[in-house]
């Protein structure tokens, strides 16, 4: 008798679960089944440790059966557009599914018709300026750039832009890329330049002039900073999206030790966005991928890497966050801000133009 | 010079002859039909190298949209992108130079030498795996070597005292990427120039020496007349490696040394700029350069192969 | 005559300090992988991920038969070029030597182009890859062959041969390749370690090879990139090393009428 009470209540229970989503679960699974019917999926430019992408590809695979092609992790959002289009009519593996790409590469894409559109379930709860319209992007997480630190190396951590300048850090300092070629990097001088005075950010005169005081000061070392050239002591200090700092400090274990500062001013996010190809070769494969990305457990994998997913709020609402969690995560810059397109298209263009004068090498003069 | 250095100082020069039957309208057809032999070669560079390239670099002539413009070659001439093909050509050079004397020394050294027939095999496989050691792992090897924390720097610092950077050594620099690009010229320039080391006789310097001569006289007249046409070789080849070489530079000096490299790379694959019809525009630039090189190779080629008449 | 030795051994250790000293710092700090001491758990982690022998298999296997198909394909062309079509010297040079400033990038963006839909689909199996490697080691095996036939009288050799009876075929075995072995050598090894470490092509390609796996490690980790590399060093040298132990053999056998070239 007991056991067919837990049983009754067990079937109950998942007849109202499934009330609950009744329309959807009939779609979701027409799609479940279409995307398993494709077997494949193909990502492009998703590091296994960016934001714990390894993690999400991983359950998303073996949740659903489905093959993941890892395309060209360490592709660059432009490689990834370019992947889309050079690929057109390729059905194999080397066409990408779904992108992940900086903010501004969304409405470019969109325009040269190389997006289709999409609404996941969970569409509403996406806040309006981190997608486009019509659904043919959508944010995904953002993180804060932070300074990563070698413990071992540095013994008094910077806390503050204005301490990276200081004679103590002398060529200790290195980006973590080019600015006229890397997201983080270019970001970087933005940051920067809020943090000296500046009240957009489409006008870095002031990181511009920061990193060229700190050249002239020998704090900056012109190489590119990788997980090993910190680690090795060459480059202790460099700053990167703190999901990306906080990975590498777990990773190394202690191995050098490492701290992650976010520092008080100069705070700037940066929103990655997902869109699934209009020449992808696995379309339902590709939405089932994002019913996943943006369902509560998808959001939460990201989480774990330390980013911050793009439904974090309506998490919190739905108290789906688990406590442990949110321990784990640093907390919460006061002042966050986020540049938009059109700041960010004359932050690059500014950079782009200036960075030369700052640290370009001229030949002749050696 | 004995009549078999001889014999192989005529043969060069034989093969701009025209022969006997020149003009025989039998031997003409034979010699149009010679180059059929050369067919699958160029049909191969044709449909896996001219014909791929040429439908991307098409692009140096469009614009975002796909509309004809001279725009991305008219930026060219900016002065930033001028500098910057100054500069490539400057490192590629240098690093030619030294890695071609250095190579051509160390490959005489294991071939002609004297030294025991073992090292030979050794330095030929070793090259052979050096000559490709570039990217990210050399650079990262040369900066746990010579960088500010590196082992050498710090050995000078603790046994000699001596402060590498202080006294004005800085591995993030021109020079300091030449040192770096070298490490992968020496070896390709040893493979390169061995089997024409080989071919020198050790007749000749034995008659050379016989006959009186110093050891800089056997060189300037038998040696180097000789191994002209090799080093000419080597040296383009070596010049073109390092002209085409990218993540080596850009992993050990960032943006510091404006490479047209990586400029093509900012442009193509670079998330800020994103230009990519400037970026097949300045490759096109690149693959012009070359060409002009290696027309002015081919010339001094045939100028050389006179000397040894 | 006694030939003065101390000179090359002076240029041959600076030769090696120089080549060492790097890979020894890489070494040093790849043994870092434990705080404190000397550890090979760098090591272990390498070994212990299933797609490292994984990738370098495939890679040294696509290096293998882009060595074949390169030497098929440039020997006897370079050959016949030397004796036949020596005008046409000018063009195959610049044929050979574009590879170096055509952007891998855009060569892979254009093969994809070209030959990835269909009807041509070539990318199911790594004939593409494959193309885009010999493509890739042109300048070097072109040189090396080119070295090699520069520096024996071919057409010397080749009239003598003849003149004496022999066949193209006995020509070409006997007497031609023998003497091209150094150069030969050279082309393969160049090759062999040109494509186990290529990235470009295989990752837009999409093939797990050595490269992409290598560049990956790299991201995150301080030192089992390291570790990878003296690894991989080691095991291309090693493949390198074994390919002339095994050619070894056959050198005895050439005698040659060019025998003289020695």
């Amino acid at each position: 008798m007991k056991k067919a009470l837990v049983s009754l209540a067990f079937c109950l229970l998942a007849l109202a679960l499934a009330f609950g989503q009744a329309v959807s679960t009939k779609d979701m699974k027409a799609l479940v089944a279409a995307a398993q019917k494709e077997g494949e999926l193909t990502v492009i430019a998703l590091p296994r440790d960016w934001v714990n992408y390894g993690e999400m590809i991983d359950t998303f695979s073996k949740k659903y059966g489905i093959k993941v092609n890892e395309l060209n992790p360490n592709g660059s959002s432009a490689e990834e557009i370019e992947a889309i289009k050079a690929n057109k009519g390729n059905k194999g593996p080397q066409a990408p599914d779904v992108i992940d790409v900086g903010l501004k590469f969304g409405p470019e894409a969109k325009k040269e018709g190389l997006l289709a559109p999409y609404k996941v379930q969970t569409w509403a709860t996406i806040p309006e300026s981190a997608k486009d319209k019509e659904g043919y992007w959508y944010g995904d997480y953002y993180g804060h750039l932070a300074f990563e630190v070698n413990k071992d190396i540095i013994k008094n951590v910077p806390r503050t832009w204005a301490d990276l300048l200081k004679p103590e850090y002398k060529g200790k300092f290195a980006l973590s890329g080019d600015p006229r070629i890397s997201n983080q990097a270019y970001m970087t001088v933005i940051a920067a330049s809020l943090a000296n005075g500046s009240k957009s950010p489409a006008d870095v005169k002031a990181g511009l002039d920061y990193f060229a005081k700190m050249n002239r000061a020998g704090n900056l070392v012109p190489l590119i900073a990788v997980t090993g050239t910190v680690a090795s002591g060459e480059t202790p200090i460099t700053i990167e999206w703190d999901y990306n700092a906080l990975a590498n400090r777990d990773k190394l274990a202690g191995n050098p030790e490492v701290e992650v500062v976010v520092p008080a001013t100069g705070v700037v996010a940066g929103i990655y966005i997902q869109a699934i190809s209009a020449y992808a070769p696995h379309p339902n494969a590709a939405r089932l991928w994002m019913e996943f990305l943006y369902s509560d457990e998808g959001q939460l994998i990201w989480l774990k890497g330390y980013g911050n997913p793009i439904r974090y709020a309506d998490l919190v609402k739905g108290k789906k966050v688990p406590a442990d969690l949110a321990a784990k995560l640093p907390p919460a810059p006061a002042k966050v801000v986020f540049p938009t397109l059109d700041e960010q298209a004359a932050a690059a263009k500014a950079i782009v133009e200036g960075w030369d004068k700052i640290v370009g090498a001229d030949i002749q003069k050696r | 010079m004995t009549a078999l250095a001889e014999r192989e100082a005529a043969g060069p020069a034989r093969e701009s002859e025209p022969g006997p039957r020149a003009g025989h309208p039998r031997a003409d057809v034979k010699r149009s039909l010679s180059w059929l032999g050369l067919v699958p070669f160029f049909l191969f560079a044709f449909a896996f190298m001219l014909l791929p390239a040429s439908s991307i670099l098409v692009g140096s002539f469009q614009d975002a949209e796909g509309a004809f413009t001279l725009a991305n070659l008219a930026n060219l001439f900016r002065p930033s992108i001028l500098n910057s093909y100054i500069v490539t050509i400057k490192v590629s050079a240098t690093t030619a130079l030294l890695g071609g004397l250095l190579g051509f020394l160390i490959a005489y050294a294991i071939t002609l030498g004297g030294l025991p027939k073992p090292l030979k095999s050794f330095m030929s496989t070793f090259s052979g795996v050096a000559s490709n050691f570039a990217g990210v792992p050399l650079a990262f090897a040369f900066i746990a070597t010579l960088g500010r924390m590196g082992v050498l720097t710090v050995f000078l610092r603790t046994a000699f005292g001596i402060e590498l950077y202080d006294a004005g050594f800085n591995l993030y620099s021109f020079w300091g990427l030449s040192l770096t690009y070298t490490y992968f010229q020496i070896p390709l320039m040893i493979l390169i120039i061995e089997p024409a080391l080989e071919g020198m006789k050790r007749e000749w310097r034995e008659a050379a020496e016989n006959l009186g001569a110093t050891s800089l006289q056997y060189w300037l007249k038998v040696g180097l007349p000789v191994l002209m046409p090799a080093f000419l070789a080597a040296f383009i080849l070596l010049f073109g490696n390092a002209f085409g070489a990218y993540a080596t530079a850009y992993a050990l000096t960032g943006g510091l040394i404006n490479l047209v490299t990586i400029l093509i790379g900012a442009q193509v694959k670079g998330n800020v700029l994103h230009d990519p019809n400037l970026g097949y525009a300045l490759a096109l630039g690149m693959i012009i350069i070359m060409t002009a090189c290696i027309l002015a190779y081919s010339w001094l080629q045939k100028l050389s192969s006179r000397w040894v008449k | 005559m006694k030939r003065k030795t101390g000179l090359s051994w002076l240029w041959l250790l600076l030769g090696i300090a120089y080549f060492f000293i790097p890979l020894a710092a890489t070494f040093l700090f790849s043994l870092r992988g434990k705080k404190g001491v000397f550890s090979f758990v760098a090591y272990a982690n390498v070994f212990a991920d299933p797609l490292f022998l994984k990738t370098f298999g495939f890679s040294l296997r696509m290096a293998i038969l882009t060595v074949a198909a390169g030497l098929a394909l440039i020997v006897p062309t370079t050959i016949w070029l030397h004796l036949k079509v020596p005008k046409a010297r000018p063009v195959v040079e610049i044929f050979t030597l574009l590879p170096f400033v055509i952007p891998p990038i855009i060569l892979a963006y254009g093969l994809i182009r070209l030959y990835a839909k269909p009807p041509i689909a070539l990318v199911q199996s790594p004939v593409l890859l494959v193309a885009g490697y010999v493509i890739i080691s042109f300048p070097y095996i072109y040189r090396s062959v080119d070295a090699g036939l520069r520096a024996m009288d071919l057409r010397g050799l080749t009239e003598a041969a003849q003149s004496l009876g022999a066949g193209w075929l006995a020509l070409m075995l006997r007497v031609v390749l023998p003497n091209l072995r150094t150069a030969l050598l050279s082309a393969t090894f160049l090759t062999l370690a040109i494509v186990i470490g290529e990235l470009t092509l295989a990752n837009l390609l999409a093939w797990p090879a050595f490269g992409p796996y290598m560049a990956q490690m790299g991201r995150n980790r301080a030192y089992e990139p390291a570790a990878l590399s003296i690894i991989s060093f080691g095991l291309t040298w090693g493949a390198i090393g074994l390919i002339q132990a095994l050619t070894r053999s056959g050198r005895d056998k050439a005698s040659g009428i060019g025998a003289g070239a020695h």
